[in-house]
C-alpha cells in the first residue's frame, strides 16, 4: 500500500534545531579540531596544526583495518567551505551520521561493557601499529543499532615508542571503569553520569566504599592506592614528567598488559545481567490467552507487511518481541524502555542476531534532557527523536502514561505526531482490564470511565484512525494516520 | 576573669600554629596524578618481569647462538591475546613475553 517514498523527509536533529539563534553549532572542547552535524552528514573541520597527524592516520593501514571491521566511522575529505571563519590550511572530512545519537547515561550495563571493550580493542590494535589512543570516553562511541563504533578519529595520534604511559588511561578508568564499579559495589544507576561527563575520580569511589570492598584486588590499583598516591601528589607542586624506557619492546609490552589488566577490571565490574518484573512479562502475562497473543501479532505482523517503515519506534519496547519484528521486516527500530533489564534482554537479543535496533534506556513521559555547555552540546532525547520515525509504537503503554504519570490523552496525541511523520499504532487497556485495574487504586472516579471514544477524540486533532481490531481479551489494536495539518491543531489542543 | 585572661592567649597561639601548617586547597590539586603514578609503578612491575624473564631465560640457553624474539610478543601476537572474553588470552594473563 505504502512505500518508503510516501513518507516525509526526515527533518535533521541537529543542536542547531534546539537552538535559540540560526549560527550553526560547532563542538568546542577538542582545540585540535570542531565537529557540526549536517541533514546528512557529521561535517568535521580539522585546525592547521593537527591536519598533518590527521592525514597521516587516514593514509594509515590502521585506518584500514578499523573502517573495514566497522569499529570507526569511515571519513571522506572534503572541500572546506569558505566562511570567515575558516582557516587556510584547514581539513575538512565528512561522516556518515549515526541516528539516533545515543548517550551513555541511556545505556545498559552490557553496552557500557561492549563500548568499554571497542576502545580497549582499537587502543591495542593503534599500539601494535605505532598509534595510541588519545582520549578513552564513552562519549566517543556511538551505537549503530546494537553495535558501537568509534566516532572520533582525532582520538588516534602517533605514539613515542620510548613511552610507557598510556595519557587516556586516566579517562578511561574514571569514564568507563568507576561507573561500572559504582554501580555494582554501591547501586549508582549508570544514568546519573549524565551528571558527571568526565566521570568519576577515585576518590570518590572510595569514601563511598565500604572499608573492606577497597582492599578487592581488581580496584586496589585504580581506587584505592591511587587516591592514596593523588593525595601525596597534591602535596608537592611537580611537572608531570611520562616514563620512558629505552627499548620499545618493553614499552610496548607494558601498554598491552595495562590495556589487558582494563579489559579484565570492566568484565569483573560489568554487573551480569539482572531480571526484573518486566523481563518475563511477555511470558508470563496472565491477561492473554494464545489466541489474543497471536491476534496481536498477526496484526502488527500485517501492519509492516502493508506500511514497510523504514524507521520505527517502539515506545515500551520491554524485552522487543514487535521491535524485532519491524526489524526482521527491514527496519531501523529504536526501542524504548524505561526498565534497564528490559533493554538489557532486547540490546542482547539484537547484537546476537545482528538486528539494527538502538535499545536505549528512557522514560518517554520524562525523557533525557539536553545538557552541557548552555544545555546544547547533548541533545535532549526528544530533539533526537522528534520527527525521525515513518511508524511510532505505543503497544500497551498509554495506560502507563496516564495513570503513572498522569499525562492527559491529548498530550500523549500532541507527543505522538511530533515523533512519527505518519503511521501510529497504538494497543489500547480499557479500564476494565487486570493491568489498568492494578493501577487504578481507587482513581475510579477519574479514569474509570475512559473508553476507546476518549482516546479517537483526544488523537482526533492529530490522527485519523486507519484500522482497528478487537482482541479477545477487551484490548484494542488501533492504526492512526497523522494528518497533515496536525503541527496547526497543537496549539488549540494541549493549550 | 584571670581564668579568661590565661586562656585567651594559649588560644590565639593555637590559632597562629594551625595557621603555620596550612592545609593543601584539594580543589586546586590535580587528581589525575593518582592514576598517573598507578601507571608509572605499574610499568615498573611489569618491566622487572620482563627482564627476569630475559635472565631465565638467558640462563638455561647459555651458548645458545640465539637471542629471545620479544619482538614476537610486543608486535601483533600480543595484539591478538586481547579478544574480550577469550579464555586464550585470559591463561596468558602475568606470564610476560612468550619465549621460543
Amino acid at each position: 500500500m505504502s512505500s518508503q517514498a510516501e513518507f516525509p523527509e526526515r527533518p535533521c536533529a541537529s543542536p542547531d534545531d534546539a537552538s535559540e539563534g540560526a549560527e550553526p553549532q560547532w563542538t568546542f572542547r577538542d582545540p585540535a579540531g570542531q565537529l557540526r552535524l549536517t541533514r546528512a552528514h557529521a561535517l568535521r573541520r580539522i585546525h592547521p596544526g593537527a591536519v598533518e597527524e590527521t592525514l597521516a592516520f587516514l593514509a594509515s593501514p590502521l585506518r584500514a583495518v578499523l573502517e573495514r571491521s566497522g569499529d570507526l566511522i569511515s571519513s571522506e575529505i572534503v572541500q572546506p567551505e569558505v566562511t570567515p571563519a575558516t582557516l587556510p590550511g584547514e581539513l575538512w572530512l565528512h561522516h556518515p551520521r549515526i541516528d539516533p545519537i545515543s548517550y551513555p547515561w541511556e545505556w545498559t550495563t552490557a553496552q557500557w561493557r561492549s563500548a568499554a571493550e571497542l576502545t580497549l580493542r582499537i587502543a591495542s590494535q593503534a599500539i601494535d601499529a605505532g598509534w595510541m589512543l588519545k582520549d578513552a570516553t564513552p562519549l566517543n562511541i556511538l551505537f549503530a543499532g546494537a553495535r558501537p563504533i568509534l566516532v572520533d578519529v582525532l582520538s588516534l595520534e602517533r605514539r613515542n615508542p620510548n613511552s610507557t604511559t598510556w595519557l587516556a588511561y586516566g579517562q578511561f578508568v574514571r569514564t568507563f571503569l568507576l561507573p561500572l564499579v559504582a554501580e555494582k559495589l554501591l547501586n549508582w544507576p549508570l544514568r546519573t553520569t549524565l551528571f558527571f561527563r568526565d566521570g568519576y575520580e577515585p576518590r570518590t569511589i572510595y569514601e563511598a566504599l565500604p572499608r573492606w570492598q577497597r582492599l578487592r584486588p581488581s580496584l586496589l590499583d585504580v581506587v584505592t592506592l591511587a587516591t592514596m598516591f593523588e593525595s601525596k601528589a597534591g602535596k608537592a607542586d611537580k611537572a608531570r614528567r611520562f616514563p620512558t624506557t629505552s627499548d620499545p619492546e618493553l614499552a610496548t609490552h607494558i601498554l598491552h598488559k595495562r590495556i589487558f589488566r582494563l579489559g579484565k577490571q570492566i568484565r569483573r565490574a560489568a554487573r551480569s545481567q539482572t531480571s526484573s518484573q518486566w523481563t518475563g512479562y511477555q511470558q508470563s502475562a496472565s491477561h492473554y490467552q494464545a489466541a489474543d497473543t497471536e491476534a496481536k501479532q498477526q496484526f502488527v505482523r500485517g501492519v509492516l507487511a502493508r506500511l514497510r517503515p523504514a524507521h520505527v519506534l517502539d515506545i515500551g519496547a520491554n524485552t522487543g518481541l514487535y521491535s524485532l519484528m519491524a526489524a526482521e521486516n527491514g527496519a531501523q527500530v529504536v526501542a524504548l524502555d524505561s526498565d534497564p533489564a528490559a533493554i538489557a534482554a532486547l540490546w542482547q537479543t539484537a547484537e546476537r542476531q545482528g538486528k539494527f535496533i538502538t535499545a536505549l534506556v528512557a522514560n518517554i513521559a520524562r525523557p533525557t534532557p539536553a545538557v552541557g555547555w548552555r544545555n546544547r552540546e547533548q541533545l535532549s532525547l526528544l530533539d533526537r527523536l522528534s520527527g525521525q520515525f515513518d511508524l511510532v509504537l505505543m503497544l500497551a503503554v498509554i495506560h502507563h502514561l496516564i495513570l503513572r504519570e498522569q499525562v492527559p490523552l491529548g498530550h500523549i496525541g500532541d507527543l505522538c505526531s511530533r515523533l512519527t511523520r505518519r503511521w501510529l499504532l497504538v494497543e489500547w487497556v480499557p479500564p476494565s482490564d487486570p493491568m489498568f485495574q492494578e493501577w487504578l487504586r481507587g482513581r475510579d472516579e477519574i479514569y474509570g470511565h475512559l473508553t476507546e471514544a476518549d482516546l479517537t477524540q483526544a488523537f482526533a486533532p492529530f490522527f485519523d484512525v486507519s484500522d482497528r481490531t478487537v482482541l479477545g481479551n477487551g484490548r484494542i489494536l488501533l492504526l492512526f494516520d497523522r494528518k497533515p495539518v496536525a503541527g496547526m491543531q497543537r496549539e488549540a489542543v494541549t493549550s | 576573669m584571670r581564668n579568661l585572661l590565661h586562656t585567651i592567649p594559649l588560644l590565639l597561639i593555637l590559632a597562629g600554629t594551625l595557621l603555620l601548617f596550612e592545609q593543601p586547597a584539594y580543589a586546586y590539586t590535580d587528581p589525575g596524578t593518582g592514576l598517573l603514578a598507578i601507571q608509572a609503578a605499574g610499568s615498573a612491575l611489569v618491566a622487572v618481569g620482563w627482564y627476569l624473564r630475559r635472565k631465565i631465560y638467558a640462563l638455561f640457553h647459555r651458548g645458545a647462538n640465539r637471542k629471545p624474539q620479544q619482538g614476537v610478543y610486543g608486535g601483533t601476537e600480543e595484539g591478538n591475546v586481547w579478544e574480550g572474553n577469550d579464555r586464550k588470552g585470559q591463561d596468558r594473563e602475568g606470564q610476560g613475553p612468550r619465549l621460543p
